[in-house]
């Protein structure tokens, strides 16, 4: 295996660009899943910058800083942004799955390197036009979801909204030309021998998540287009006056944010399979259970998406069906919970901070997955819609787990990406710091929420002061956390510590494995051979 | 030299060969693309058929004026409500509250609007009835609403409606309770104000104009 | 606001803080119609359908703790009786198909377990039985307005008391100029909608919160079942003052209602009254106000 990286080496030394142009005209795989991850580490800079102001106004009533509230109101819509699209979506997808699907199956590039170009290319483009849009005409302050008519040019006059959906389209086109890549390569490009059913799990997770991207970016993309056009041009796609409807653009808005969630979820999954299978030395357990039980999570996302809408009026029955549909995502979700468990069940576990935050990542799912039960019930739904119960569940699930797996891929693979070994023992104290952090933050929004507090508000009555307070501490000992991530990811690039190819043993017997440490920039340029590989190759059914 | 050629080999064979079926995997997934942009746009037209044939969201009915042998003795309360968007200078009430209709049986109520403003608007009005459930047996035989009106500054208009309800809808498991349909409508200002613009001369409006305008708003309800 | 400042000042000697939040939590059960310091549930319920709601939320809290118990029991165990430690050598099982069977018919036992309760609320919520009054309600940005259509038909605005001129005794941010009244024990009808962008009408201890949607009549209902006054506030971005349009309403009893309702129809149709103010416009296009 490491005779195979020996020869690309000497072979393609020559062909490598430097300087600039290495990373401006790059058309390699991990030279652009490596700028993924540096403009995912600039926006969550960004994203938390617009959290903590959140939090630091939140922390008593009253006014504390923030004293335009239309400025709150934007904070609040660029944190929303940035994260979803900026931090979570370039990392888990644009990051990880540039590096690591080429590498997990056994191919030199992804299909089309010109477009991974672009792909990338559009998205620091698209961060500009929203930072922009946050700049001038005071800014969009209409939340991640952009109701009109909150949206539209009567309430929202100026150039900000405009921008904002500009920026949005660029970050659509991205990811839609990224999934299109992605798809491609992970039909027809494969080794021989690695048929569907032998897939990592990370590879499934990112078929899935491409083909969600395929089939809602494009809604969301027709949407801001028509909204665009309400704003500009007179037309009347959501403006009742010309016989259109508010609502649509809420079940456009929702066809597209409720797969958009498992968008940035299910790469999640993929990566915590690779993880725990990794740690525990052991396959993963019901394979084929996990491969399909994240198939049938994203069909259903596509048919639940009015559960966001409980509270516009909506007939009887639309409620009910809803509900039950939602409800079905449950069964899913527990075979992948259970799953795990077991894959860890009989394992010989090595605690190293990736499984750490692999441990997190499932427990923290679960709390966050639970509140979701309680949700998807309209009638319960008319006590918790728009209250601070719905930000602690979403940000469980979202925010912790999703940021959960980021952090668990960058030490599961950091090795493989930079050849260095990150310092253990202050990874381990990140983690601890971050996981009391994040629930010291979140879990008390629950109680804010039952008694009443509704989001997006920048001040609140008094007798919600405590949990906020305590809300914000959270916050604060997640910040460091966050610093402490930059200060191991500084002693890591800077460390002499090498590691080997194979730095986490036998559990670890995916085809990233089978390359030196750093992947050199040519790799797999001769087939794996599957079959002949004496390890069992990916997670596969023993057969 | 030969394990050299064999590479080249491998290397051709792993991507010389599935170019084309990357162009056409590519293609047919452009195509999709395409396709779930186009169901978006398509939505707006189809949602609007969908809210009228099924009557969701309140959507009322159209229809010719019933027979009368339809007509059966169970009555319901119809209750009229009127609200205005901040995009219009209009007063806008309807003219009774409620009324009580036998099921089937043809009926007519009014709304009236005054334009408060000095200047001639194109309104036009979105309506729904609730429960919403009851929109599939709510059918308007006559609506103001189906027009754009236009009102000259402080001109008060009538407006009728005529409607009835469907007896079906005690025919209805989900439908039998509703004892009280509530018809509500809203007026915004038209997106097209060229009928106004072709009103508007140089009209002024004078003190006199002005004051018969201000005691149409205070006398009481008719 | 200095109330909440030296309360949570007095929270920051750890002892204090830990009795006095205890003591919170016992008191979330008494009979309030606000949000509490330290609450940790819902506010008591004021309407036959928030009672549903809780008792709704309870049997999926149950079922909720209990798995996320299961799952922590069973990560707890793992790291004991898994690691690398004490078991050396892994085992090598991928598959026990009853096991995969077992993990995916209990969830759906208990998903249909769940259902029927939540339907049977969903249901009821839906059904208003025959309701004796009418409650409009319109959001603007940014205060509401309520018409009385069955009780006179007269109408007002109610705006927040801004924190300057809160009085001891009041909320902050919860007081409004022009408190809704309502009868007790007495099935009312709510219809919303919104004169400008999209709002929402919420009261926790009633169970309501619905979208005032522009364009569009919305219907709702409540029976509030004891006296007192509650408190809520908007539950729907509505822009620059959205945290700042409460909702306020004391219920009182059938007798006072009607008592009240005649004197508030002799006041706000006075305000009603006054001359209409002519807009003046430059062109019918203003009319769009772009």
């Amino acid at each position: 295996m490491s005779e195979t990286a020996h020869a690309d080496a000497h072979e393609h030394h020559d062909h490598r660009p430097t300087g600039w142009k290495r990373w401006v005209y790059s058309t390699n795989h991990k030279d652009i899943g490596t700028m993924y991850l540096a403009l995912a580490m600039i926006g969550a800079i960004v994203g938390t910058a617009a959290s903590m102001a959140i939090r630091v106004e939140l922390h008593e009533p009253g006014v504390q800083f923030i004293t335009d509230f239309q400025f709150y109101n934007v904070l609040v819509t660029a944190h929303g942004f940035i994260m979803v699209f900026f931090v979570v979506m370039p990392a888990l997808i644009g990051g990880f799955g540039n590096w690591f699907i080429p590498l997990m199956i056994g191919t030199p590039d992804m299909a089309f390197p010109r477009m991974n170009n672009i792909s990338f290319w559009l998205l620091p483009a698209a961060l500009i036009l929203l930072v922009i849009a946050g700049l001038i005409d005071g800014g969009p302050g209409t939340g991640w979801t952009v109701y009109p008519p909150l949206a539209n040019a009567d309430f929202h006059p100026g150039m900000a909204v405009d921008f904002g959906i500009l920026s949005l389209h660029l970050a659509g086109a991205s990811s839609i030309l990224g999934a299109i890549n992605f798809i491609t390569t992970i039909v027809n490009m494969r080794a021989p021998g690695m048929t569907f059913h032998r897939m990592p799990l990370f590879i499934w997770a990112m078929l899935l998540t491409a083909i969600l991207l395929l089939l809602a970016i494009p809604v969301l993309a027709g949407a801001l287009t028509m909204l665009l056009t309400d704003r500009n041009f007179d037309t009347a796609f959501f403006s009742p006056a010309g016989g259109g409807d508010p609502l649509l653009w809420q079940h456009l808005f929702w066809f597209f944010g409720h797969p958009e969630v498992y968008i940035m979820i299910i790469p999640a999954f993929g990566v915590i399979s690779e993880i725990v299978s990794t740690f525990s030395k052991k396959p993963i357990f019901g394979y084929l259970g996990m491969a399909y039980a994240m198939a049938a999570i994203g069909v259903v996302g596509f048919i639940v998406w009015a559960h966001h809408m409980y509270t516009v009026g909506f007939n009887v029955e639309t409620r009910a069906y809803f509900t039950l549909a939602t409800m079905v995502i449950a069964v899913p979700t527990g075979v992948k919970i259970f799953s795990w468990l077991a894959t860890m069940w009989g394992g010989s576990i090595k605690f190293d901070t990736p499984m750490l935050f692999a441990m997190g990542f499932i427990f923290l799912f679960v709390v966050g997955g639970v509140t979701g039960v309680t949700l998807a019930n309209a009638g319960a739904d008319q006590a918790f819609h728009d209250t601070y119960f719905v930000v602690a569940h979403f940000h469980y699930v979202l925010s912790v787990a999703a940021i959960f797996a980021m952090y668990a891929g960058f030490y599961y693979w950091i090795g493989k990406m930079s050849g260095k070994q990150y310092p253990e023992g202050m990874a381990r104290l990140q983690f601890w710091v971050t996981f009391i952090g994040v629930n010291i933050l979140f879990f008390p929004q629950h109680f804010a929420g039952m008694a009443g507090m509704p989001r997006r508000i920048p001040d609140y009555p008094d007798a919600y002061a405590g949990w906020n307070m305590i809300s914000s501490w959270g916050a604060y000992i997640t910040a460091v956390g966050a610093i402490l991530f930059f200060v191991v990811l500084w002693k890591t690039l800077t460390s002499k510590e090498t590691v080997a190819a194979n730095q986490w043993g036998t559990g670890a017997n995916t085809l990233e494995w089978t390359v030196a440490s750093p992947a050199p920039f040519h790799t797999h340029e001769q087939t794996p051979a599957i079959g002949t590989q004496p390890a069992a190759i990916g997670t596969q059914p023993a057969e | 030299m030969t394990e050299q050629q064999n590479k080249i080999k491998l290397r051709t064979t792993v991507t010389r060969e599935p170019k084309t079926r990357n162009g056409v995997t590519a293609l047919i997934l452009f195509g999709l693309v395409g396709g779930m942009t186009g169901l978006a746009f398509a939505s707006d037209p189809l949602y609007r058929i969908f809210c009228k044939v099924t009557g969701y969201g309140g959507t009322t009915q159209v229809a010719e004026a019933p027979a009368e042998s339809k007509i059966i003795d169970h009555m319901v309360t119809v209750r009229f409500d009127a609200n205005v968007n901040k995009s219009l200078p209009w007063r806008f009430k309807s003219v009774q509250n409620t009324i009580k209709v036998r099921l089937g049986e043809q009926a007519l109520a009014f709304f009236e609007a005054t334009n408060v403003s000095d200047k001639p608007i194109v309104g036009t009005a979105t309506f729904n009835v609730a429960p919403f459930k009851a929109g599939e047996y709510f059918n308007k035989i006559e609506c103001f609403c189906f027009t754009e009106q236009v009102l000259k500054p402080g001109q008060t208009v009538q407006m009728p409606v005529t409607f009835y309800v469907d007896p079906a809808i005690i025919k209805d498991r989900n439908t039998v309770d509703v004892k009280t349909i509530t018809l509500s409508y809203t007026f915004f200002a038209g997106d097209d104000q060229s009928e106004a613009q072709k009103l508007q001369t140089t009209h002024v409006i004078t003190k006199d104009e002005e004051n018969i305008l201000i005691s149409r708003e205070s006398s009481p309800k008719g | 606001m200095q109330n909440s400042r030296r309360i949570i000042l007095g929270y920051n000697s750890g002892v204090a803080f830990l009795i006095t939040a205890f003591a919170a939590f016992m008191a979330s059960g008494a009979n309030a119609a606000e949000p509490i310091p330290w609450q940790m549930n819902f506010q008591p319920a004021a309407t036959p359908v928030m009672e549903k709601i809780i008792d709704f939320h309870n049997l999926l809290l149950t079922i909720q703790v209990g798995i996320v118990v299961l799952v922590l029991g069973l990560m707890l165990y793992i790291i004991i009786k898994f690691n690398s430690k004490s078991n050396p050598e892994p085992s090598k099982t991928t598959h026990n198909t009853p096991l995969e069977v077992i993990w995916t018919v209990i969830p759906i036992v208990i998903l249909i377990v769940l259902a029927v309760p939540s339907m049977k609320l969903l249901f009821f919520m839906d059904k208003a039985p025959n309701p004796e009054m009418t409650l409009k309600i319109t959001g603007h940005q940014w205060y509401w307005s309520y018409q009385y259509p069955d009780n006179g038909d007269f109408e007002f605005d109610s705006n927040i008391i801004p924190d300057d001129e809160i009085k001891p005794g009041q909320r902050r941010l919860l007081e409004v100029d022009n408190q809704v009244v309502l009868p007790v024990n007495t099935e009312i009808r709510l219809l919303m909608t919104s004169e400008d962008v999209i709002h929402n009408w919420a009261i926790p201890a009633f169970g309501v919160k619905m979208d005032t949607v522009p364009g569009r009549t919305n219907e709702s209902w409540i029976k509030v079942t004891k006296p007192g006054t509650y408190y809520g506030q908007c539950s729907e971005l509505c822009g620059v003052n959205h945290g700042f349009m409460p909702v306020a309403v004391k219920v009182v009893s059938k007798d006072e209602f009607k008592k009240w309702a005649a004197e508030a129809k002799k006041e706000f149709a006075k305000a009603k009254n006054t001359p209409v103010k002519v807009v003046k416009m430059k062109s019918p296009a203003q009319a769009q106000l772009r």
